[in-house]
């Protein structure tokens, strides 16, 4: 019975863990003020609710024993998920005890998060002993809650999920949805109550309701086409519903701005960027395989190309000055230009690097970043680059007497280039060139010998994804109208790379939704800004364990997972079927 | 019949040991040679000196009358010498069809222009790419056909992922295909029917065939002339009976006998 219940022991301390890091880095507090749903629903609550509830799942998770999957029965899922919930509240309790024995006056110094007001909500206002008790309690019937949660069928169970993930989702957006209901002048205080700006008990039920409905249909549907025979033809004609559904997507992407404000579009806009440079990075590191760890070299190089060809000035002591080399070109003859310089310098920096993989590559990669950075900073080029200053007066992209600096029109800007660079990723990846790189990525040596050009793949990998994300550079020039070396930092590599996985190397749906995720919520959702680094870390070993596919997998590992439920559903059957099958034959054989 | 590759005083060093010695063979085109040999005897090595994979320390590789020691591999892919390896590399989550469409790549040009635009001439040359790549899929009949032709490669049973790789590399048009140990794997059944498939591979697609079998009973099968190898030399070749029978090759399989 111990070894039995040692799961649930262990998830219950990981949770209890999470549970005292989320208090003492803050956010329990901090995210008591937004309501969620009603005066009773806060973030904060649906925070300290989380860790007892996740530990639970993941003790009741089904496990291989002997070569089978065990799903524990109900009575054990209770039992184990009551056992991890209670542990969380009880290291939450401990925790309140510490804080109890040491003072919060003398933790504050080191844990600037430790206040009353983090004492008032763990012990929800009454005392440490009743709070502690709570926290137990009350863990301790989550957790239960969640293994049973666990234990449902997983077609019951998913639904539901989505349903709730939809209606935190909506209340989570509260800034932002009710705005584009009033422009759409549709009622809202149904949804979105005045008072409390959350939303209201009718609006979260009814959104609940209609969202699980929803998803249930949609899983049960694309469950039964998964069940049948995949239909023969290319995958890239699978129809009329795909464009429609782009097209669906660019139209209300196109109407944003108009329904959602400038504070969204300015959002928005910097996600366009990254998106644009998160593409490119598809197509080197999703595409052909190339682990690229300093991709924001290009994001640099393009900012730096359009600003010194469209004429922007170099900050001194004797005021603004054109920097040594210099152009006044048009923005968009320039823009040309970018993109091939971005290009020429993927093309270069891959021709030394050809025989490098995987860990080399990848070091060597981060170093061009470096090396960018720093050339950019010093003083050997300050004259062109204008070191740590930069380049001031970017060009505003003037088109037909319009300029594409504010934040409504730069949108729609950069939105007409991520079509292209998402229309020219999905050509790509369906065409003799892009089943080269994906055979480079299989197998480099057995892709040369079934006579791919490998070096010359690996440079126009590079190459196309330079050019994408150099083209993102010269964007977010114009967007800030200033160029400066610290805006290119390895971070913007890290996140760039971490969109690309989020959303699924070498999906460009995937890669579009790991933008707006990452992102896009951040800023839409407020106080997170403050968290940022912290959710995108904790989002990202999350994911490598639960997804390590991403969000909306490349077609090609969808069918490799596709394949592997159907197997383990199936596999007994299909292998007694095929013993039978071959049994006959060999008697139908030896027979004549 | 004229020499379609010839491999002459071939040395191939691993640090000390010398995998290849020294090697010496032939192949007239529209032959089906067998190479056999025990273990370590240089017969893996042999295919990867002759598609570029290992360059040569010493001697010549002719294909055609042409040397290709030197050679990318996807150059020598090109002129014509597809293979297969002793332990099944497949692209394993590409589709089938993908597999065998990767074949065609040395024979088809469009680009990067062509994947964007997709003018008229790219449309044809995929067409044909896929029409290739059926055709040579369809040379295992049933095997590889229908709905299997969309699933990943790494679903295949081990005897179907051996047969995709023979298609695969049908798919580069090849005129001369070196098989590493076809039948590795396979159940009797499923060796008995690749031997055939060896056989018409020249008689039906008028290749050249080299194969490394272990399978005397395929070798027995397919084979014009069987080559002994053993420390990366030729010790014997002819037909089979007479391979079979000679003293040295016996030696190499079994031992010496002990003398007295």
């Amino acid at each position: 019975m111990r070894g039995a219940l040692r799961p649930g022991a262990r998830a219950g301390l990981v949770g209890g863990a999470v549970l005292v890091y989320l208090a003492l880095v803050g956010m329990l507090v901090k995210f008591e003020e937004l309501r969620l749903v009603g005066s009773q629903v806060t973030r904060g609550r649906l925070l300290l609710v989380l860790p007892p509830f996740a530990a639970s799942f993941f003790a009741v998770r089904p496990r291989v024993i002997g070569g089978r999957v065990e799903q524990p029965g109900p009575g054990v899922a209770l039992a184990l998920g009551a056992v991890a919930g209670a542990l969380v509240g009880a290291v939450g309790s401990v925790g309140l005890a510490l804080v109890e024995a040491i003072g919060v006056e003398r933790i504050r110094p080191v844990f600037v998060a430790v206040s009353p007001a983090l004492v008032e909500t763990l012990t929800f206002g009454r005392g440490a002993a009743a709070g502690a008790a709570i926290l137990v309690v009350g863990g301790a019937a989550l957790g239960a809650a969640g293994g049973i949660w666990r234990a449902i069928r997983h077609g019951l169970r998913r639904p539901v999920e989505v349903g709730l993930l939809t209606v935190v989702t909506l209340a989570m957006l509260q800034r932002i949805v009710p705005f584009m209901l009033d422009e759409l002048r549709l009622e809202r205080d149904w949804l979105y109550s005045r008072a409390t700006r959350g939303l209201t008990w009718t609006g979260a039920v009814v959104v609940l309701v209609v969202a699980t409905a929803a998803a249930a249909y949609v899983l049960d549907r694309r469950e039964r086409r998964a069940l049948a025979p995949a239909a023969e033809g290319r995958p890239e004609v699978r129809g009329w519903r795909r464009t429609a559904l782009v097209t669906i997507a660019v139209v209300l992407a196109a109407a944003l701005p108009q329904l959602a404000g400038s504070i969204v579009s300015e959002i928005m806009g910097t996600v366009g960027v990254f998106l644009l440079l998160a593409l490119g990075l598809n197509i080197v590191t999703g595409y052909a395989g190339m682990l690229h760890l300093g991709f924001s070299a290009f994001f640099l190089i393009g900012a730096y190309a359009v600003a010194l060809l469209t004429g922007a000035n170099l900050v001194t002591a004797f005021g603004l000055v054109a920097p040594r080399f210099s152009a006044d070109l048009n923005f968009y003859l320039a823009l040309v230009l970018v993109v091939a310089i971005g290009a020429a310098v993927g093309a270069l920096v891959a021709a030394p690097v050809l025989r490098l993989r995987g860990d080399y590559l990848a070091i060597v990669t981060l170093a061009f970043a470096q090396i960018a950075v720093i050339l950019a900073t010093s003083s050997w080029l300050q004259p062109i680059t204008g070191g740590p200053q930069g380049l001031r007066d970017v060009t505003k992209a003037p088109l037909l007497g319009l300029e594409f600096r504010s934040a409504e029109r730069f949108y729609y800007l950069v939105l007409a280039f991520c079509v292209l660079a998402v229309f020219v990723s999905w050509r790509l990846a369906w065409s003799r060139v892009g089943r080269a790189w994906n055979a480079m990525r299989e197998d480099e040596q057995v892709a040369d010998a079934m006579g791919v050009p490998t070096g010359r793949y690996k440079m126009l990998g590079f190459a196309i994804g330079g050019a994408i994300g150099a083209l993102g550079g010269a964007l977010f020039a114009v967007k800030v109208g200033t160029v400066q070396p610290g805006s290119f930092e390895i971070i913007q590599s890290i996140t760039v790379l971490a969109v690309v996985i989020l959303g699924g190397l070498g999906s460009v749906p995937g890669v579009v939704l790991g933008a707006l995720v990452l992102l896009a919520l951040p800023g839409l959702l407020s106080q997170l800004e403050e968290f940022r680094f912290l959710i995108y870390g904790a989002v990202l070993v999350a994911i490598m364990i639960l997804r390590p596919q991403g969000l909306i997998p490349n077609v090609r590992r969808m069918r490799e997972l596709r394949e592997e439920e159907r197997t383990q559903d199936a596999w007994q059957q299909i292998f007694a079927a095929r013993q039978e099958r071959e049994a006959a034959e060999e008697a139908a054989e030896a027979a004549p | 019949m004229s020499r379609l590759l010839e491999v002459s005083g071939v040395v191939k060093r691993f640090g000390g040991l010398a995998a290849l010695d020294g090697l010496e063979l032939h192949v007239e085109e529209g032959e089906i040679v067998s190479v056999i040999g025990p273990n370590g005897a240089g017969k893996s090595t042999l295919f990867n000196v002759v598609t570029g994979l290992y360059p040569p320390d010493e001697g010549d590789v002719r294909f055609d009358g042409r040397s290709i020691v030197g050679l990318r591999p996807h150059q020598i892919t090109k002129l014509g010498i597809a293979r297969t390896f002793q332990t099944v590399h497949l692209f394993a989550n590409m589709t089938v069809l993908e597999n065998a469409m990767v074949g065609q790549h040395c024979r088809t040009r469009s680009g990067v222009f062509g994947a964007i635009v997709r003018p008229p001439s790219t449309r044809r040359e995929e067409e044909r790419i896929r029409e290739v790549a059926r055709r040579s899929l369809a040379f295992f009949g049933p095997r590889l056909a229908g709905y299997r032709q969309e699933q990943p490669a790494f679903v295949l049973s081990y005897a179907n992922r051996r047969r995709l790789e023979i298609a695969r590399a049908l798919a580069t048009e090849p005129r001369l295909i070196l098989l590493d140990e076809p039948t590795a794997g396979m159940n009797p059944r499923e060796t008995l029917e690749m031997r055939d498939h060896i056989v018409r591979m020249r008689d039906e697609l008028g290749l050249t065939v080299v194969v490394i079998e272990h399978d005397m009973r395929v070798v027995k099968g397919v084979s014009d002339r069987v080559i002994a190898c053993d420390y990366g030399r030729v010790i014997a070749q002819g037909t089979y009976e007479a391979v079979a029978h000679d003293p040295q090759v016996i030696e190499a399989y079994l031992g010496r006998r002990a003398v007295g």
